[in-house]
């Protein structure tokens, strides 16, 4: 009997003393225990719904190339080497934007310029971010005004990563909208 | 060489013979008194032998089980007191097989869940494009592609064949 303990408490040591342990995350054990228990989707889905008061800031770009281009504002300094990599521009200008703060994860709301429209509909908190239904509207200058759905998308958005949509090509430059949660 | 004694003994039970018992009844001192104690020491060896005798067992079949039984019983409270286990199923060999198939068992288990954890965890560092169409109407031959920037976790959405606008269409 006495062997068993033993043997029973070095695989108990064994496990806790795991180096994920050690780094305050989760150890070896919490993954084992908790992968079979209900409690463990609870657990994730109460983190998702502490994002709740997050700001989420959507805009409309236009991105161009200029000689003497305009500094990016401020929600897009960070993306702002990977937009001129991907998009080949070196200026991006806001010409519509809107800034939600979330209270239950389910609110609605619009981005808009004189003639392009982005309505996004939160769906609720998932697991690291947000459930979000986006439609790009274009909004043509005819009488009566017309509406034209260019693009639908659902996305689930996450916090540490921000969301790049390419949008029609305008003159010599090309639209964008772009989501991150702040 | 015989002692004294040894000679007395062999005298006594007339187990001397020839050169020697005349030899020893020489060197008697006193062979009456000698040939007295001989005669006393048959006395008692014959009343012995006529009034002591060995009791004849009855049932010996069954004396001989009690007997193995008791003795079959002693010897397990010996082990018990000596601190053997009397089941001898945990032998060290056995321990070791079982710790180590334990121990592999646990890891497996920990492999299996840590692999089907880790997509979950990297998924939700990621923005996801669940679904993504564009108007099927005014750009019929529009179609979409999705990718990650690895490097600021940028995901895209990108989409060819969106009909082009004039320049007023940036407008604010």
């Amino acid at each position: 009997m006495q062997r068993r303990v033993l043997v029973f408490s070095a695989c108990l040591v064994l496990a806790a003393a795991s180096p994920s342990s050690m780094h305050g995350e989760d150890g070896l054990v919490d993954h084992l225990i908790h992968a079979f228990m209900p409690a463990h989707r609870k657990s994730s889905a109460k983190a998702s719904a502490s994002h709740a008061g997050e700001i989420v800031w959507s805009g409309l770009v236009m991105a161009e190339n200029t000689e003497n281009p305009e500094p990016a504002p401020a929600e897009l300094i960070e993306i702002e080497p990977t937009l001129k990599g991907l998009f080949g521009y070196n200026q991006f200008v806001v010409i519509g934007q809107s800034r939600k703060t979330l209270r239950t994860g389910q609110e609605d709301w619009l981005a808009s310029s004189k003639h392009f429209a982005l309505h996004v509909d939160a769906q609720g908190p998932s697991e690291g971010g947000y459930i979000v239904n986006l439609k790009l509207v274009q909004r043509d200058n005819t009488e009566p005004p017309a509406e034209q759905l260019i693009l639908e998308t659902a996305t689930k958005l996450s916090k540490r990563s921000p969301l790049v949509i390419k949008g029609p090509q305008i003159g010599g430059g090309q639209l964008l909208l772009v989501l991150v949660v702040q | 060489m015989k002692t004294f004694e040894e000679k007395w003994t062999a005298w006594v039970d007339d187990e001397l013979t020839g050169d020697e018992l005349v030899a020893f009844e020489a060197s008697l001192p006193d062979k009456t008194t000698a040939q007295a104690e001989k005669k006393a020491a048959h006395q008692l060896r014959s009343l012995l032998q006529r009034e002591l005798h060995a009791p004849t067992m009855a049932n010996e079949e069954f004396f001989s089980h009690q007997l193995r039984e008791r003795m079959a019983r002693d010897e397990e409270a010996e082990v018990t007191r000596s601190g053997g286990d009397p089941s001898p199923w945990w032998t060290i060999g056995r321990l070791l097989w079982t710790g180590a198939a334990s121990l592999a068992l646990f890891l497996v288990c920990a492999v299996l869940v840590l692999r089907d954890k880790n997509p979950e965890e990297q998924s939700q560092y990621l923005t996801e494009i669940l679904t993504a169409k564009v108007d099927p109407v005014g750009a019929p031959d529009a179609t979409v592609s999705m990718f990650e920037s690895k490097g600021d976790r940028v995901t895209v959405l990108w989409t060819e064949g969106l009909k082009s606008l004039p320049s007023d269409y940036a407008a604010k």
